[in-house]
Parts: structure tokens; sequence; C-alpha cells
């Protein structure tokens, strides 16, 4: 609710929904006249005097007929709504729950109506049944029903395979109620929102029945005042202009509102906008954690390195205005041809690290401190947007090379994977179309694909996992990187089909003379190929040294827990083997 | 890909088949005064005795029913039982009215929905967030007030515009631009409004891919990954979308050709339900249903091809 | 590659689309075509079905006549002369009526006019059942008596049969054209004009070309004749300013935009619109079968101010049912009943119903809206409270036509006392469902039946009669808005909707 009303659409759209629902509600009160009542030697008279907003062709008075009008109008959208969720949400449930046949029929009934165009099948009705308001919202209710079905089916599925995993503990009558209470929390929101804006919908159909003249004439509604009015509109154009705004202002400030319902309930999905950093907030950012390294010059030792990354500071912007950090004062350095082993839990932001210096955080993402260097020039400082800076945008490929975690997901679906390894190298390297197609398979063949040239004319979809993380492997080496970073490049692999992936990246390493940013949880991999490791934890750096002391003799307490939990059920590894022996 | 268009034709006719059952029994209960009403005030019990019998009003739901279908799947949809007119000439020669605001309608309303769109899912920003109030606002308001709205201040007022009538692209074109001008802008505010909330949405969603980040990362510049590969993934979603807003334009037109006074369907629909001409209600209700088979074909057939595990299989 | 074929298609496809449209409804204008004459008129209504035994009068007969000729002709004054017919006459008894025919007439397939062709068409027209079949429910057969002569055998007298024979019974069309369902689509008659079937669209647009050899070049006045079908009562405004049609039927909404436009405007009084008492026996409502109450709700309408309102003004507020063109017509009733609410009120009290009493009506979505409101408010003022039911137009008219209604607002055509009579007086009256019916009235209708002097003479006794009863509550006679551009002149044709096709010519 708080949340809500911090969003001024929503403010704003709920304020002008609830002025109309009062107005309409006591027409009677607010409106002096009787709406069916006119007086014939006034008709058409121009807003102002008696009469608010004039009279219409018969001499009724417009302000309060326009009240009057708007209770028949809310309570038949109303009414349509109220149609929909009632047969929707029950069926819904049931086809979730008991899935199987009842769920294939309902879903293909759910289609049906919904392929039908709405219009259409209710001017059918209309001639079936005849002009009446309250029917026609009954059926497009029906009409409108399919939403609420599979709205509230999705629900169910979702919660009844969550239960399965309690299934055994929980009795079958227990089911059904645990089932009702979690699907009500689940479907409450979502049921609101739809509400919101199926009402929406159905006042303005409702307004286009009428307007047609397939309604009741002689129930004052928004939408026969529409039709009153474009009568007259050669005699007074003035008059479509108060139901019109009416029925706008009714219709828009509904979807306003569930848009703002359902903003405010996803919470940290819905991203606030993502400003351009000022370059102050930066700094200023950056002085209440630990040094402020924005003001200083990088020091000569930062511009030896390959890459250097000095106190680097990126948060995400939350609801209420802070700054949630997911990498906090990190500072870390790797030297030409040296392996640095980047290790952390899951949400330890080692990953955020990785893309940051890549330039491959999402849009929301801010830097708030912290610098970049490669091969001593300035990759990256505090406030630069994080995703289109030119200096990374011309290093991408060439002098920085990303290895990705999953193999099957980074591969476009609709290009060939020799497109995919083809493309990069002609554009950076500017290589021809044959001579970049050699390349690519000489490149398959070093990565240890058997069939270079079958694989180049296959899709993604068409190989296997371990053969596409050699595919991504060929291609991050393709335009001769400088600097490797290899995001968990063996966690989404076969235990075998690791291995040989690890030897593969440090023969390609070794030989190619790269830096390598080799980011894991696995300390396996880390004591396998790292010359040195840095060890993160909820976005800070705790610790950083060698492979061989830090392993054997971890300073950090949490290095230690990390250590220790990741021997369960592990290989141990000869060197560590000695530390239990100790 | 055969067998598959054979099966999405199949569930088309099942759809089509119980559509217009569903249909004509409603009709049956409305049409007991038929007669009456075809013959005019003045008509004598005999006469009226004479054209129950001759229509077929007399018989029962299922003969007259199986009299319909045998005639409509020989592609004869009758005739109109007020004025005689085959009702397959009612339609063909009205369609190509409706096509016009609708094909032109679509046209425009995608490439604006599509540049909205891709502004507010690559930029975004302001420009993101005004895309989106435009959207939430234009799709809500019915298309019906924008049309008399701009009829009231653009032809009325100004005289920029005809208000109403049509003139065929045949006879003079520039007339009929300017004859389908305000039609056309009245359907595609709330066209383009909800189309572009949705490609927004397909766009976003298609850039958060992990392939997005990966071609990024092998150097390939912002707009190539964004045409050759985000539009491309987004394509499907976005085609499913327009689907979905061609059927929401059939209706939609119904309005505005009845606002505008344009000779299609629209005014044919709304006539013949209010006179409860039968044939030509059945048939403008199979016209309905054929065209939404057929746009979901076309949609799938092109996802399909768009999709190369179904296209190399 | 892929991208741009699939654009491509994709562009075809919209192209293909368009040319679609563009090769569908696009038939030219009858407009210039450097010399001829051409007549483009906007119709309210879409052709029937050309068959001549589906013909229906008003704003369908300038289309017949385009084709067809009918035995009889009605001038713009409404008076009968020779067509088909040269000459005719009533028997003694008026059960038999003689016509002679032109020997000299053929149809556009080349088939000869005779007395068998003018039996074949009556036969045909009592067979197919159309909208008008009930005029000729008198007529029991169609004699031919030579080859130029026929005689219509009536079971009963039937003054107005003349008149039929001028309107939609009075059109022949081929014998042998008849009987085929091709003349549904395409007239085939004796007509001045021939149908164009190239420049015709169904539903939209209907093209008539000057007939070769037509025995009466008099009546062809133009080359083209195109009849443009617009309901919508702007469209064909506009099509009126903009020059794309020559004349069509307007209402007093648009009237100062098209005479602003210097638009020539023609009135024409053809309908009575009202309240139609059904119940005056009292059966349904008690009340509506004293005069008194009857009287009182003449009295507390205000025909000016509906009128007023609902019309701007045009047209006339009368308290006869019978037109001024006709034989009935009394001047001195025009204003039999007056505005006075307060009189309306003591009568309901002597009456005994001073406390009023409820009126259930039907409305329906053709009338104006402030017609049903204004009825509501001005009896509700007197104490009579009325219940409205709105009803669907076919709805409307079977509930009201078998008697479900004590009374009901509607707007009939003013015919000749005979013809109106058979419409809404008479007791076997399609408007009188209750079929009410009393001695003075019988005694007077039985004169007007057997026509000539006495039958006007008791018209008009008929007239004062009902009248003075209050079987109606007549509001007002409606002013027909008519509008021609310059370029042609136009007659007004007496108790018709619109002009008959002979009356345009263009302008000198």
């Amino acid at each position: 609710m708080r949340r809500l009303a911090a969003n001024p659409m929503a403010l704003a759209a709920g304020a002008v929904l609830a002025t109309i629902i009062v107005l309409s509600a006591g027409a009677s009160i607010f409106g002096r006249y009787d709406p069916n009542v006119g007086d014939l030697a006034n008709v058409l008279l121009a807003p102002g005097g008696e009469h608010l907003l004039g009279t219409d062709d018969a001499g009724r008075d417009i302000f309060s007929r326009l009240l009057h009008a708007g209770q028949t109008t809310l309570a038949a959208g109303l009414l349509a709504a109220a149609v929909a969720i009632t047969i929707g949400t029950p069926v819904g449930i049931l086809a979730g729950y008991y899935a199987g046949r009842l769920d294939s029929i309902t879903s293909w009934i759910a289609n049906m109506i919904l392929s039908l165009p709405g219009i259409i099948v209710l001017l059918a009705v209309r001639a079936a049944t005849g002009p009446s308001v309250w029917f026609s919202m009954v059926v497009f209710g029906v009409l409108l029903a399919p939403s609420f079905f599979r709205l509230t089916r999705t629900a169910v599925q979702s919660v009844r395979n969550e239960l399965y995993v309690d299934a055994a503990r929980v009795s079958g009558l227990g089911d059904v109620r645990i089932m009702a209470r979690h699907i009500f929390s689940v479907v409450r929101a979502p049921l609101i929102i739809q509400t919101a804006m199926v009402a929406s919908v159905a006042i303005a159909i409702q307004s286009v029945l009428e307007f047609l003249g397939l309604g009741d004439p002689l129930v004052p509604t928004w939408g026969v005042m529409m039709a009153d009015a474009f009568r007259n509109v050669y005699l007074q154009p003035l008059l479509v202009l108060w139901p019109g705004l009416a029925i706008a202002a009714v219709t828009i400030s509904l979807a306003l509102l569930g848009n703002a319902l359902r903003d405010a309930l996803e919470d940290g999905q819905k991203t606030p906008k993502a400003k351009k950093q000022p370059k102050d907030a930066g700094k200023e950012a950056a002085g209440q954690h630990g040094p402020s390294t924005g003001a200083v010059e990088a020091s000569a030792e930062e511009r030896e390195h390959l890459i250097s990354v000095t106190g680097l500071q990126v948060g995400y912007p939350q609801a209420g205005g802070t700054l949630k950090r997911v990498v906090d004062n990190v500072s870390l350095h790797v030297d030409r041809g040296e392996v640095l082993g980047l290790v952390g839990e899951s949400g330890s932001g080692k990953s955020q690290t990785a893309f940051t210096i890549l330039g491959l955080l999402p849009e929301t993402a801010q830097v708030a401190g912290g610098r970049i260097l490669f091969e001593g020039e300035p990759l990256l400082v505090a406030g630069d947007d994080v995703r289109n800076r030119a200096r990374i945008a011309k290093l991408r490929g060439r002098g920085i090379g990303y290895i990705p975690q999953e193999p099957m997901s980074n591969l476009d679906l609709a290009f060939t994977v020799g497109y995919q390894l083809v493309r990069p190298m002609r554009k950076v390297l500017g290589l021809s179309a044959s001579q970049a197609r050699d390349k690519a398979l000489e490149l398959l063949a070093t990565v240890g694909i058997r069939h270079p040239e079958r694989t180049f004319n296959a899709y993604p979809h068409e190989i296997s996992g371990g053969m596409a993380q050699r595919v991504l492997i060929a291609g991050a080496v393709s335009c001769e990187p400088k600097l490797l970073i290899a995001d968990e490049p063996t966690t989404a692999l076969d235990v075998t089909v690791q291995a040989e992936v690890l030897d593969l990246l440090r023969g390609l390493q070794q030989r190619l003379g790269t830096g390598m940013l080799l980011v894991t949880h696995d300390f396996g991999v880390v004591a396998d190929i790292c010359d040195r490791v840095v060890v993160m934890r909820q976005g800070t750096l705790v610790e950083e040294g060698d492979v061989r002391t830090l392993l054997r003799s971890p300073s950090h307490e949490y290095t230690k827990t990390l250590l220790a939990s990741t021997l369960e059920g592990k290989e141990p590894m000869t060197m560590l083997g000695l530390e239990r022996a100790k | 890909m055969l067998p598959f268009i054979l099966r999405r034709l199949g569930a088309g006719i099942v759809l089509l088949f119980a559509i217009t059952t569903i249909t004509y029994v409603m009709l049956y209960f409305s049409s007991k005064n038929i007669a009456h009403n075809i013959l005019g005030e003045f008509a004598t019990p005999e006469q009226i005795a004479a054209k129950q019998a001759e229509l077929g009003l007399d018989q029962p739901l299922f003969a007259r029913y199986a009299d319909w279908l045998g005639g409509a799947l020989t592609g004869d949809l009758g005739r109109s039982w007020f004025n005689s007119e085959p009702v397959l000439q009612a339609l063909s020669s009205r369609l190509p009215v409706t096509l016009s605001i609708v094909v032109t309608a679509l046209l425009v309303a995608t490439l604006l929905a599509a540049a909205l769109g891709i502004a507010a899912a690559v930029k975004r920003g302001w420009i993101d967030r005004a895309v989106q109030f435009f959207s939430l606002a234009a799709d809500a308001l019915p298309s019906f007030v924008i049309a008399i709205i701009l009829v009231t201040v653009l032809a009325i007022g100004l005289g920029l515009f005809p208000a109403t009538g049509y003139v065929a692209f045949g006879s003079n074109p520039s007339l009929w631009l300017a004859s389908i001008t305000l039609p056309v802008l009245a359907l595609i505010f709330q066209l383009t409004a909800s189309s572009a909330q949705q490609f927004r949405s397909a766009i976003i969603e298609v850039r958060r891919r992990d392939y997005v980040r990966t071609l990024r990362s092998r150097g390939l510049g912002e707009r190539e990954v964004l045409v050759k590969h985000v539009l491309r993934s987004a394509a499907p979603p976005a085609l499913t979308i327009l689907s979905l807003q061609f059927i929401g334009l059939l209706g939609g037109s119904v309005i505005v050709e009845q606002i505008f006074a344009l000779p299609g369907i629209g005014p044919l629909a709304i006539a013949s339900t209010t006179k409860g001409d039968i044939p030509v209600v059945m048939g403008i209700v199979v016209y309905t249903v054929i065209m939404v088979i057929i746009v979901n074909l076309i949609v799938d057939l092109v996802n399909g091809w768009l999709n190369p595990k179904v296209r190399v299989s | 590659m892929t991208y741009k074929r699939r654009i491509s298609a994709l562009a075809a496809a919209a192209v293909g689309a368009l040319a679609l449209s563009a090769c569908g409804g696009g038939a030219s204008t009858a407009g210039s075509d450097g010399g001829s004459k051409s007549l483009t008129l906007g119709s309210v209504v879409e052709a029937s079905a050309w068959d001549p035994a589906q013909a229906h009068v008003g704003h369908y007969i300038p289309m017949y006549e385009a084709a067809y000729d009918t035995l009889i002709l009605r001038s713009p004054d409404g008076q009968l002369e020779p067509m088909l017919a040269t000459d005719w006459s009533w028997s003694k008894d008026k059960k038999l009526f003689t016509l002679n025919l032109r020997d000299d007439v053929t149809f556009s397939d080349g088939a000869t006019f005779d007395g068998e062709a003018v039996k074949a068409n009556f036969e045909h027209f009592k067979k197919d059942n159309g909208p008008q079949a009930s005029t000729m429910q008198n007529v029991e057969s169609v004699e031919v008596v030579d080859a130029d002569t026929v005689a219509y055998h009536l079971s009963a007298p039937d003054p107005a049969l003349p008149i039929y024979l001028s309107n939609a019974a009075g059109f022949m069309g081929s014998p042998q054209a008849l009987e085929s369902q091709a003349i549904d689509s395409v007239p085939v008659g004796s007509g001045p004009y021939v149908m164009d079937e190239s420049a015709t669209i169904a539903g939209s647009q209907y093209t008539f070309k000057k007939r070769e050899g037509y025995w009466n070049p008099e009546l062809q006045k133009f080359d083209t004749v195109t009849f443009k079908v617009m309901p919508d009562t702007t469209a064909r405004l506009n099509a009126l300013v903009s020059g794309q049609i020559d004349a069509a039927l307007l209402d007093p909404k648009s009237e100062a935009q098209a005479s602003g436009a210097g638009l020539v405007l023609t009135k024409q009084q053809v309908d009575w619109q009202g309240m139609f008492l059904f119940d005056r026996a009292g059966d349904q409502v008690k009340a509506l079968g004293d005069v008194k109450v009857r009287q009182a709700i003449n009295h507390a309408i205000d025909r000016k101010s509906i009128l007023d309102a609902v019309l701007l003004g045009q047209g006339t507020v009368t308290s006869q049912i019978f037109g001024e063109s006709t034989s009935a017509f009394d001047e001195s009733l025009e204003n039999y009943y007056d505005y006075d609410p307060a009189k309306a009120k003591e009568l309901l009290a002597e009456a005994g119903y001073a406390d009023g009493f409820t009126l259930k009506m039907p409305s329906a979505t053709g009338f104006d809206p402030v017609i049903y409101s204004s009825i509501t408010q001005q009896l509700g003022a007197i104490g009579i409270t009325v219940k409205q039911e709105n009803l669907e137009g076919n709805e409307f008219r079977n509930r009201v036509l078998s008697g479900d209604y004590p009374a009901s607002y509607y707007g009939i055509f003013q015919g000749e006392p005979w013809i109106a009579i058979g419409h809404h007086v008479g007791k076997d009256a399609a408007f009188n469902p209750q079929g009410y019916t009393d001695a003075t009235s019988q005694k007077l209708i039985d004169r007007v039946q057997q026509g000539g002097k006495d039958g006007d003479d008791a018209a008009k006794e008929l007239n004062r009669y009902v009248t003075e009863q209050a079987w109606f509550v007549p509001f007002f006679r409606v002013d027909q808005m008519f509008f021609n551009s310059k370029d042609i002149t136009v007659q007004q044709q007496i108790q018709q909707a619109v002009p008959s096709l002979y009356n345009y010519a263009p302008a000198a």
C-alpha cells in the first residue's frame, strides 16, 4: 500500500477514480436535476449559469445526467468483471488442480473464447436476445472469463508443484486446506490487478454498444450520452466532450491503477529508472566506504598490471532510494600470462565484478566508486555509464574475451555455430569471409572438436553441452584477447567433460600467454589452474594470495569455512589432503 | 511442415464448426417473428405464413441448421432474407473496404509500435516511462471515443477531412486516402499503444538473455546485436502479439466503420444483427472465424520458419 | 538474407491487400463525362431484390422506376395519368376495373407487353409474397379480355386500386424473366433505363443507362442515372456538399450546413407522427376506454416544444391524422387540441381518474429518444405514469402489431383516405391490433369504400369523428427536407417520401 502511494501515477489515477465514484454514487446529492426530466424550452444550452455543463437535446441538465449515468455505467462494468471472476476463477482452480483431461478441455474452450472478436459475438448475442445492458455485460463477462481462468490455473499449477515436495507429510484433507490458503495468497494480487483491467475493458465495450444504439436509449449511461451527443454534433459539438471525458477518465485510471498495483507488488523486480550516475554522487558514495579512490591518481603500480581494479563499488538502486552494493570496495589485478581465481559463493559479487570489467552489467546497475585500468589506460571510472562506455566497447573481444557459464543459453539458436564464430572475427579483426572461416575451423579443431566442419554448419540445438562450451571458448579466444574472463566455465558441464575443458583452458592460456580471470566457487578448479586467488564474500574481498599459500594456510575465517565445506563429497586434492593430515 | 499445417487447419475447422453451431442455435431462438419484419407492417397473416414457409422458419432447428451447413460447405452462404442479395457477394463487395483500413492501420501501427517499443526498451529512462504511460492510457481509451473526438475536431470543426464516406482507391487515390485517414487514426491509437507495450516487454526480455551478453562480449556493435539478434528473437512473440491485435482490429473496425459510414463489413454486421437477417449474420461469423484461423496459421508458419529447429527438420 | 526476404514478403502481402481493396469497390461514379447528362441520387436505402414483385414504396420507388414502367403514372400533384395503360374505368358495382393497354411497348429482353404480361405479373406479384403483396388482397384475378385489354376482378370495392397500380403493384416486368432468380439481381422491364451491370455494385451503387427505343423519350431526361446507397445522413450531406451526388433527403439537423452550401431545399410532408391509442376499448387500460381520458392526453402534449426540440420546428403541429393533400383534410381540425395541461387534468378528473393511472408504452430506437422522454414527462405532469419498455426494432413492430401494448408512438404514411383506413383506422387495419370499431365509423368507412364524391364527403366526416373521439394523439406532420444541387430541377411527389425519377430534369 505504501509503495502504491509513493507512485505519483497511481495517486493521480486513484484520486480521479475515487472522485468519479463518489460523485456518481451521490448523484442525487451532487446533481440538482432529475436526469430524465428535460425542459424543452432550454435545449442545447452552453455550459454555465444554471447548468454547470449545459443541457442536452431534450433540455436535461448534463451534469446531473452524467453523474446518474455514471452509476449505471460503473455498475455494469463491475458486473462484467464479477461474472468473469466468478466463472474464470473456480474453473481455473479446478483445471490447475486436477489437470489431465479437464485441463485440456477447459483450456481449449478458453482459447476458443479468446480467439473471438468480442464485438461480433455481442452483436450476434444481441440479435438473439434483444437489447439489455445487463445481459450484454453478463455475456461479456463470459468472454472475459478466460483471462481469469488462465491466471488462477497458472497460480494453482505453481503451488501444486511446490507442494509435492511435502506431499508425503501432508494428509489428503490438509492438502486441500493448505492449497486453499496458498492459492489465495498467490492469486489475490493478480486477481485484483486483472479486475481493474477487466472493468476498464468492460466499461469501454459497454459504452461502444450503447453508442451504436444497441443498448436501452432511455437509461442514461455514458455510452447513451455519447450517442445523443453525436446525433447533435453539428448543433452543439461540446456535448461529446463530457461523456467522452468521463469514459476516458475511468478507463485510463483503472488501467493505470492496475498497472501501478502490479509494479508495487513486484518490488525488487521492477527496477526504478536508471539514471546516469552524476560524478559527485560517485565520489560521495565512495567516501562512505573506505578510502576514496575517485580523485586520487592511479599509481604507477596499478598501471603495470594487465588489468587493475581498484576500490570498485557497484550497486543497484532500491525502491526506497538506497543503493544495494553488490561489489563493495574490491581491488584486484591480473598480470600478463597469469591466472587469477575469483572465488566466492553465489551472491558474493564475483560475477558482478567480472561483468563490470566487461561492461556487461544490466542497465540498472550503477558504479558508485573505484576505477579499472587496462594496460595502464583507464577503462572505467566512477560515474561511467555501466553499459555503454566507449572504451570497453573497443576492447571487447580484442582486448578482453569472455567465456560464459552456461553453454546452451549463450548461443543464439537462430544462427549457425559457424556464423557466430565468423561474424565477430570479421568485424573485430577485419578478416574476409574465407579467412575468418578458415580460422574458425582451425579454432574448432584446437578446442578439441572432432568434426569442425560439421559443427561449423550446425545450429546450437544440434550440438551437445560440452561441444557448445568448447565453441564458446573458441569464440572467446578467436580475436586473440589479452585477458580472458571465464565465468564458471565448467560448472554447467558433466564431471568428465569438466576436466577436459579445464585442460583445454590451461593449454590455451599457456600457449597464447593470455591473462585470465577465472570466476568460480570450486576450489578444485582453483587448485588446478590458478596462480593466484582472491576470495569474495557478500561483495567484499576477504583474502588474497597465491594459490599454494591460500589453500594451505588460509588466514581469514571465511576462507577456512569455505575450504572446509568444499571438501565434502569431493576428491581431495593432493595439497589439501596434506592439510587434513595435519 | 505439411502435417503441422494440416493439424492447425484441422483445429481451425473444429473451431469454425463449434462457433457456427453455437451462433446458429442462439439466432434460432430470435427468429420467430422475422417474416413479419421482412414483409413490413401491412402484411396479411397468409403472407406471413407463406414467407415463413419460404424461408423454412417453420422447420425444426436441426433441419434448418443442416440446411444451412449443407449450403455453406459448398460455398453457398444463402441469401439475405431482407433483400435477397447473396451473402457471399455482400461480404466480398464489402471486404475490400474493411481490409483497406485494417491493413493500413496494422502496418502503420506496427511500425510506430516497433519504433516506440525499441526506443523504450533500449534507451530506458524517461522515454521508457513516457512510452509506458502513453501505452497504458491510449490502450484503455476506447477507440470510439477517439474516433468521435477526431470527427468533431478535425472533420467538423476544422474541416480538414471528410466526416464520413468512403472513396475507392481505384476511383480516386487521394480522396481514398482522405477518406480513410481519420478511421485509420482512430484505430492505430489503441493498436500502437498495446503493441508498443508488448514489443517493449519482449525486447527487454530478449536483451536480458545470456547469448546477447555473450555476443556483445565478442565485440559486436550494439546496433548489430539489436537488429540481427535481439529483434529477430523478439519477432515470434511480436508476431503473436500482432495476430491478437489483428483480431482486435476486426472488432474495432466495426465501430469505426459505423461512425465514419464506411461501406465495410462493420455496418453490415450491425444492420444484419439488428434486423435479425440470419443468413448474413452467419456469413459474418463464418468470415470472422476464418480470418482468425488464417491469421493464426500465418503467424504459426512464420514463427516456424523463423525457428531453425522447425525449419531444419 | 532471410531478414530481407521476410520483409519483402510482408511488403508484398501488404501491397497485395491494398491492391485487392483497389480492385473491389472501385466502380467509377457517374459524373461529368463530357456532354452527356447524368443524375446521381443519394439513396437512404439499399435496393431490395429487383424482381418487381418485391418492389416497395417510398424510398425504393425511384429505383424501380428506372427499369420498370407502371400501368398508371402518378404525376407530382397526385393526378393519375396514362402510362402502360391508356385509360381505365370502373364497373357499376365497383368490383371490376378495366384497363386499355398500349400496344407498342417491349421489354428490354425483347418480349412484348400485352394483356398476358399483365396477368403474368399479377399472378407473380401475389405468389412471390413481396412487401406490397397485401395491396392486391382484394383482387381475385386478372382477366385478359384481349391483347390490349385487361380486367381486374375484385372481391370487394377498393377505391385505392388505381393508386396501387401506379405504385409497386403496377410495375410490369418481362413475363419470361419473372420466373428466374436472375431478375433479383438485374431488373428486366420496359422502363426508360437499363441497368449497367459493370458500374453496379450491390449494396453500394446502382447505375442505369438510357434505353434505346424506349416508347416515351420525354421521360428520359438523363443519359445515366446512378443511385448511391448512403444510409447515413451525414454521409449524404457531405456527398451533396462536395458534389458527389445531385440530390438526397437530409434532416433538420443538417439543414443549416446544406443551405449554407448553396443547395436548394424543398419540403414535403408525407408522414404524421404521434401516439396511437390502440386500447380505445379499454380492455387493457380501462381509462383509455373513456373518450375524456383520450382527449385529456391530447391536451397534455406540448406539440410545438417537441417539434422544436426534435425536428427543429420543421413540421406542422396537427390534431388530425389525414394529410393536407387528401380529400379528408379539414383545416378547422388542425388545432382541435391545444396544449392545456390544466384542462387535461380537469378532463381526467371528470372521467374519474383524478389520481391518474399507469400506461405501458414501447419505445424503439428508430425515433429520437427525446420524444419518449417528453411523453413520459408531459403525461406525468397530469398524473399519468408512463412505463417505457425499450424494444429492439423487430420486436417493436411485432409486439405492437400483435396488440401487446395499449398505446405506442409511431409515424405513419398519410395516404388517401381509403389507404389510411386500411393502414390504421379500419377494423382490420394493421395498426388497429385490437380491431376496434363502432357503428358510426363503420358506416362512414363503407361510404368511403364506394368512392366518388360521397366517398370524399364521408372521409371528411370520418376525420372529424376520429379526431373528436381522440382515437389518436397526432403530434405533427413531419417536413421531409429534400436538397438538390443547382444543376438539376426536381418536383416533389405528393404522398411519396422522395420524388419519382421522372420528376428530375437537368437545370435549363
